[in-house]
């Protein structure tokens, strides 16, 4: 089973669950929320991958110029165009976009081998997972401690520090907190690697099934791999993920700080509960609605973070091949993976709202 | 995967090679004249319908047949007399491919490994702009004595700072043809690291359109040419790691010349005044010129050089420079096309290592921006713009079929002053390859240059002879 099948299963079957589930005891209110959902997630798709079709070409450049270089005469650049169909009329050009959109194909990459930008896909993506994943993770689990903390700690210095930290780390450029630690940890200690994504002679014997190392060492008992991926993983994780908590801890600090304000938890206090449970039993999971939304939303964020890191640590993800295919104006690249990303963030989107109506019963469609 | 370096016929247009005993295919059947010829006669034709530009600049143009008469002999039937054949020979789409991989009817330019050839290696694995996975060849029957070294890992780095530091941090073993003039002076400040150099063949030179004005000017261009001091360019952003160039042919390719230096002597901003008031150009009413770049494909230090260039134009006194960066994808088209840019920057590599490769694609009508030469039916190098450019092409043509080489060199340096003369490309800088490597890696002392790990001036890099201890 290729790859990407596997993992678009591994993803797919849970949400399938999750959804039926929602179906079967939700509210009719929210089952026609999910529909409708649903419904504009499709034109939303096709009008931003219709945008970004009309782009690239409006745009100066050219794919096949660019990857012939000063090579290129204009009888090879002429007989390539035709070859790949870039001399065909725009509204053909379109329509069999349209086409390669709806049937998940893609079509192939207009620079290099040719290639089928399913295959390229199919390397790429899993390794952006491998990094975004355990990059969420970081985040939300600095942001939700240190917001609380700062919260808990009103005006004292674990507030200070986290709110310092929160605007600091918020505005540091990706390319250079990467560095930074490529330099520290990398170079001048030697403890950790600093680019891709295993080492490549361990990587030789890892048996892909999902191109995802971590689960795949996992799955297949290769333990030096796996722990050559988790080390590989470190420093890219932590530089998306300390980007990412700075927003985090604000949000988190703020809902909190509200939330202890509120009439029940004022009553609770009265009765004597212990500050810490009230903090992390009561306010916490109150607190955390506003912040749920905000995850989704950061999807998007971290797609885009995921394109610096991924360049800066040579990690062969869909980030840095965006940029590569940018670059080269390689329409159908660009368009797939454009289209692929907007499709992830919807449903993301769409399943944060979801867990957003379980977190908060209050919460109605 | 010759015995020797063939016949070729008294027309020239007749190669005929025999094939060494025992070259065999990764399955360890026999390599055959009869399976090589199908391999490559797949390349020519199969364009078509797979778009393959290597195919179609180095072997399409120039072979007509390929055919084998037995076993052992291979015969190459041109469609034009050249030169430089068998340098085209040693080029990739010469290169055999096993049948069983590249299927004849396939249009399959990444199969999947493993890949085999008749070399040393073959590719065991292979992850697309990640790494690919050599390891030694079984059915090997070359040359190369059997190597000791198990498996050799290519990694792929998109950017050349990560790679830097990768070699930095000891990730990577040898780094070879990526690394800048800059990061290579950073690198022999490491311990541990060895950097061995070898002459290589990248150039950088202006290219100055003759289509529009103001460089439609001969004089223009002249003065262009009289004003830059390569040397300053060489040492102060390069630190001396780059050559100053003075001819569109390196140092090291047959007839190479230092035509630039003799006809400008350049920097010499009085020539350079000289050629601008002929044109009625001063210090009132200055040329104006448009300089563009790409900020990123040459190297981080292309803005560097590029200010040196305006401020060495400048000092003329009668040029006002605007210096103009674009993106690679924008840029490269409109300065080859030749409609939009007046001056812009170009690199050339040799596609196969030869004069005419540094020769023959800027003159003729190839579409590489200098405009020295118009469209013709009559003749498919184009016709020059003027008499200099007419005779440089039929003087090109000539040096393309000749098989003495001295007569070859002569033609060269006849062509080289012609060019310079033209102006149509202004070289500025020749650039070595580098390799680095850890010092617990080594050549093979059995072999020229163990100290750049066996790699000699055709640039080729033989794995076999490297080990690690």
């Amino acid at each position: 089973m290729p790859p990407i099948t596997l993992l678009a299963l591994i993803i797919g079957i849970p949400c399938l669950i999750l959804l039926a589930y929602v179906f079967i005891r939700g509210s009719t209110g929210l089952r026609k929320y999910i529909l409708t959902r649903i419904a504009l997630t499709l034109p939303m798709v096709f009008i931003l991958g219709s945008l970004v079709f009309f782009i690239l070409r409006v745009l100066p450049g050219d794919p096949v110029s660019s990857a012939l270089g000063p090579k290129g005469t204009p009888e090879m650049i002429a007989s390539i165009r035709t070859q790949l169909g870039l001399n065909d009329p725009l509204i053909v050009q379109y329509g069999r976009y349209l086409g390669q959109m709806v049937t998940f194909k893609f079509g192939n990459s207009l620079v290099g081998g040719h290639r089928p930008i399913i295959d390229e896909m199919s390397e790429r993506f899993p390794a952006t997972l491998e990094l975004v994943i355990p990059a969420s993770i970081l985040s939300l689990l600095i942001g939700i401690f240190g917001g609380t903390l700062a919260a808990s700690k009103r005006k004292k210095f674990p507030d200070y520090f986290f709110r310092i930290y929160a605007v600091v780390i918020y505005s540091l450029p990706i390319f250079w907190l990467g560095l930074i630690l490529q330099l520290v940890f990398g170079v001048k200690l030697g403890w950790l690697p600093i680019s891709g994504r295993i080492d490549p002679i361990i990587g030789t014997t890892v048996k892909t099934y999902t191109n995802i190392y971590f689960i795949d060492s996992l799955i297949t008992g290769n333990w030096k791999a796996f722990g050559s991926v988790c080390l590989h993983l470190i420093l890219p994780t932590i530089t998306l993920g300390l980007i990412q908590s700075g927003l985090f801890v604000r949000m988190t600090r703020a809902n909190v700080i509200e939330t202890l304000h509120t009439d029940y938890i004022s009553a609770a206090r009265a009765r004597g509960i212990r500050e810490k449970v009230l903090i992390y039993g009561h306010a916490l999971n109150n607190a955390m609605i506003p912040v749920i939304t905000i995850i989704g939303l950061q999807v998007a964020i971290l797609l885009a973070g995921a394109v610096l890191t991924e360049t800066v640590f040579s990690w062969p993800g869909m980030g840095s091949y965006l940029v590569e295919r940018i670059s080269a104006r390689d329409y159908t690249a660009v368009q797939s993976v454009v289209t692929v990303f907007a499709m992830l963030v919807a449903l993301i989107s769409l399943a944060v709202d979801i867990i957003y109506s379980l977190v908060d019963p209050r919460v109605r469609y | 995967m010759a015995t020797d370096m063939g016949t070729v016929s008294e027309d020239g247009l007749t190669y005929t090679f025999t094939l060494k005993d025992g070259l065999k295919n990764g399955d360890g059947s026999d390599v055959t004249a009869t399976t090589y010829a199908a391999q490559l006669n797949r390349l020519l034709t199969i364009g078509s319908s797979c778009p393959n530009d290597v195919a179609d600049t180095l072997a399409v143009p120039y072979v007509k047949t390929i055919t084998a008469p037995d076993d052992k002999t291979i015969v190459f039937t041109l469609k034009v007399k050249i030169a430089y054949f068998r340098s085209l020979l040693a080029t990739a789409p010469y290169v055999y491919a096993d049948p069983k991989t590249f299927t004849a009817d396939a249009c399959n330019l990444f199969p999947s490994a493993p890949i085999y050839g008749t070399g040393a290696w073959f590719v065991s694995q292979y992850n697309a702009d990640e790494q690919m996975v050599l390891e030694p060849n079984p059915n090997y029957t070359g040359d190369t004595p059997a190597t000791t070294t198990k498996k050799i890992i290519v990694r792929f780095y998109s950017d050349p700072n990560t790679l830097a530091l990768a070699v930095q941090s000891g990730e990577v073993d040898i780094a070879w043809r990526t690394l800048s003039a800059d990061q290579i002076t950073e690198l022999e400040k490491v311990d541990g690291l060895k950097i061995g150099t070898v002459p290589g063949g990248k150039i950088l030179f202006l290219t100055v359109n003759r289509t529009m004005a103001p460089t439609d000017d001969p004089n223009v261009a002249k003065a262009i040419a009289s004003a830059i001091d390569r040397d300053e360019i060489a040492d102060t952003v390069f630190g001396g790691k780059v050559t100053p160039l003075y001819s569109m042919v390196p140092p090291g390719f047959l007839g190479a010349t230092d035509a630039f230096d003799k006809m400008y002597a350049s920097p010499d901003l009085d020539k350079a005044k000289a050629y601008l008031e002929a044109s009625g150009y001063s210090a009132d009413k200055p040329l104006e010129l448009k300089l563009w770049y790409p900020p990123e494909h040459y190297g981080a230090t292309t803005a560097a050089w590029m200010e040196i260039i305006k401020k060495q134009l400048e000092a003329t006194g009668e040029i006002k420079v605007d210096l103009q960066a674009q993106e690679w994808s924008t840029y490269i088209p409109a300065l080859t096309q030749g409609q939009s840019y007046n001056v812009g920057v170009m690199g050339w590599f040799f596609d196969y290592p030869d004069t005419s490769n540094y020769t023959d694609p800027f003159v003729y009508n190839t579409g590489m921006g200098n405009n020295l030469t118009a469209n013709s039916d009559a003749n498919p190098n184009g016709v020059g713009f003027n008499d200099t450019a007419k005779q440089l092409v039929d003087l090109l043509s000539k040096a393309d079929v000749e098989l003495d080489d001295t007569k070859r060199v002569e033609e060269y340096q006849q062509a080289q002053d012609l060019m310079a003369d033209l102006a149509g490309n202004i070289p500025l800088y020749f650039e070595a390859e580098h390799v680095i490597y850890r010092d617990n890696i080594s050549g093979s002392a059995d072999n020229a240059n163990p100290d750049t790990l066996n790699i000699g001036a055709n640039i080729v890099f033989n794995y076999s002879l490297i080990t690690k201890k």
